[in-house]
């Protein structure tokens, strides 16, 4: 998987870097919206995630060209809070979603893989993470080869933790996940220990065990093995 | 009181007063000429009976016998006064009267000569008529010429009044008030225009600097919250969940900043109206509303609330800025949520005209006025900032909704309620 992120701001530009060839993608970078010209000009992504304020141009006009050559590139836009409308434009352009700043980094790591499996029509659409295996476009959660019944959220969840394998996931990041980005994450987090409580235990009926690791007062990981 | 009322109320005192104090001596003046006149007459009637006696004529006849009054009997000599019934009017009027004695053929007799004096009532009356009427007439003068003044003289004084109140400084204009030709004017409007011009310049740099301060400290947040974010992600941290923790909370910490940053940020703009008008879209608030509560089931789970929603059919859609009827919508169903009890009740009504959230919730104290001021909190631990009503009111403002607070006991309920303008 090739991605183009492009992002001004250098130092988060590295930390995004970090965190997404972390979790396998090939990334390359872009700092201005020339370099990000270029670079979408001469080659094919498979997602581009563009920060909208880029200090040389607007990143809208990069969604322009990608989809003036039909792209078959996901895109996902990077934006502050306060662009709503750009946002609106972006979407309207045909970008596949948006992510306002600042973010969580696993939940750029489940959009970006959403974009993704959403753009992927050759065969494999499944996600499987060792005993778990999840068809999207079905909704449907195999373990090991049987049915599991979840609930809306729960399947959130789920998909939200295959996403982050071996990542320490904040019980924020989780909670703005369920409950959209405005979510008064300080307030009430107990409902995200109910979520991953009923999750478990749906998991341990069916012998898969210690998947999922409480990090007391941090949040949960999903064990890789 | 009108300052030109006030001024008139003290000259019509003074003009009262005078006025009764002028009647006053008018009238004993007069009262006082007239009797030394019909004294002097009577002198003169004196000095001339006196003489026709001396010389042994007849007494000339009067007209009426009280005019020439004779006695054989002695009577009180001098001037004295008197009343006598006035035949044909019938009633008593007041007479100067003088007496004096004459030699006559059986020793003396008696004359007493009279002035009829006009009757003092009748006096009073004159004066009084001539004096209230000037007042009157003084009176009538000086509220018309007060209504004048007030019309031609404060006109300028009208106009500035009508210009500060409706100087609005987010328009970011001074008032550029003229100079009038009253030279108290023309400083009082220069004054004020120095004034409004410093407020603007102020002000410019105020927003300028929230504005500036907004961007770039919104970068270095994002940035810490990204690199604390990857720290967490060390390996060696997972057997150090001590550290884990530490920086964990240091995010959490980070991410209220930026929250807090980004409400204060959005209070900024809606009293900057940076909100262009051109931004709107048609919002369908219904469609809104049941996204926002899609999203925040899980909390109302968490909380096992009772959600109750009424929504009116066929509700038009409103020309509003998305991301601000979105923040409306979020924070009022937030709030609701927040100061709610477990087990609790959530009813959230949509109408043409309103949007009221109501929610079962423990009484809280304090002016209810005062629970949209910025950083209200209703328990100080939370970690909550206490600006969602703050942004409710201010967005309201914003576009010209009433919103309005109400509480009612038994069952206890909290009732938030916008009203579409």
């Amino acid at each position: 998987m090739k991605l183009l992120l492009v992002e001004d701001e250098a130092e988060l530009r590295q930390t995004v870097l970090d965190t997404l060839r972390q979790h396998g993608y090939v990334v390359e970078t872009a700092a201005t919206f020339a370099q990000a010209h270029e670079k979408l000009t001469l080659y094919s992504y498979d997602c581009v995630l563009v920060d909208l304020t880029l200090p040389d141009g607007d990143g809208l006009n990069l969604i322009r060209l990608l989809k003036a050559e039909n792209s078959p590139a996901g895109v996902l836009i990077l934006t502050a809070r306060d662009g709503v409308e750009d946002r609106v434009k972006g979407l309207n352009l045909g970008a596949d979603d948006y992510l306002v700043k600042p973010f969580h980094l696993s939940e750029l790591n489940a959009r970006v893989q959403a974009i993704i499996r959403r753009r992927q029509f050759q065969g494999q659409t499944q996600l499987t993470f060792r005993d778990i295996v999840v068809r999207p476009e079905q909704a449907e959660v195999l373990v090991r080869g049987e049915p599991l019944a979840l609930t809306r959220k729960e399947y959130d969840l789920l998909l939200y933790l295959l996403a982050n394998p071996g990542r320490v996931l904040t019980k924020e990041a989780i909670a703005e996940h369920l409950c959209g980005d405005q979510v008064d994450a300080a307030d009430s987090l107990d409902f995200i220990y109910t979520y991953l409580k009923n999750l478990r235990k749906k998991l341990q009926e069916r012998g898969v065990d210690n998947y999922i690791r409480t990090l007391y007062g941090v949040g949960y990981k999903l064990n890789l093995e | 009181m009108q300052l030109l009322a006030a001024t008139t109320r003290y000259y019509l005192l003074l003009a009262a007063g005078l006025f009764a104090l002028a009647s006053g001596l008018l009238y004993v003046g007069l009262e006082w000429a007239l009797r030394h006149e019909a004294e002097e007459q009577l002198r003169d009637e004196q000095t001339y009976v006196q003489q026709v006696v001396a010389q042994g004529r007849p007494l000339p006849t009067r007209l009426f016998a009280y005019e020439l009054d004779r006695s054989a009997r002695p009577r009180a000599l001098g001037y004295s006064d008197t009343l006598l019934l006035d035949p044909v009017e019938r009633e008593l009027v007041p007479f100067r009267q003088l007496t004096f004695q004459v030699p006559a053929s059986q020793g003396a007799e008696w004359i007493t000569v009279r002035k009829s004096l006009v009757e003092s009532q009748d006096l009073l009356r004159v004066v009084l008529g001539v004096m209230l009427g000037a007042l009157a007439l003084l009176l009538l003068g000086v509220v018309g010429l007060n209504r004048w003044l007030a019309r031609r003289l404060w006109a300028p004084f009208q106009h500035t009044l009508g210009r500060l109140r409706a100087y609005d400084l987010h328009r970011h204009q001074p008032l550029g008030l003229p100079a009038p030709a009253i030279s108290e004017f023309a400083e009082l409007n220069q004054a004020l225009n120095q004034l409004s011009e410093r407020l603007v310049a102020d002000y410019e740099n105020l927003r300028q600097f929230t504005e500036n301060a907004a961007h770039e400290t919104q970068t270095p947040l994002a940035i810490m919250q990204a690199k604390l974010e990857q720290a967490l992600q060390a390996p060696a941290l997972l057997e150090d969940e001590a550290t884990l923790r530490l920086l964990s909370d240091a995010r959490r910490a980070a991410q209220r900043l930026s929250r807090l940053h980004q409400a204060l940020t959005l209070l900024s703009k809606l009293e900057n109206q940076q909100f262009a008008p051109t931004q709107a879209v048609p919002v369908h608030l219904d469609q809104l509303l049941r996204d926002r509560l899609a999203v925040l089931e899980p909390l109302l789970d968490a909380r096992d609330l009772r959600l109750t929603l009424h929504v009116a059919p066929d509700l038009p859609a409103r020309p509003l800025h998305l991301g601000l009827a979105d923040s409306l919508v979020q924070n009022l169903l937030q709030n609701a949520i927040k100061h709610n009890v477990p087990g609790g009740e959530i009813v959230v009504s949509l109408t043409p005209t309103a949007f009221e959230v109501s929610n079962t919730g423990p009484a809280v104290s304090g002016d209810p006025s005062r629970f949209f001021e910025r950083f209200r909190k209703h328990n100080a631990a939370s970690d909550s900032p206490g600006l969602g009503l703050s942004i409710v009111q201010h967005i309201c403002a914003y576009y010209g909704f009433q919103v309005c607070y109400a509480y009612a006991t038994y069952p206890a309920r909290h009732t938030l309620r916008v009203e579409f303008a």
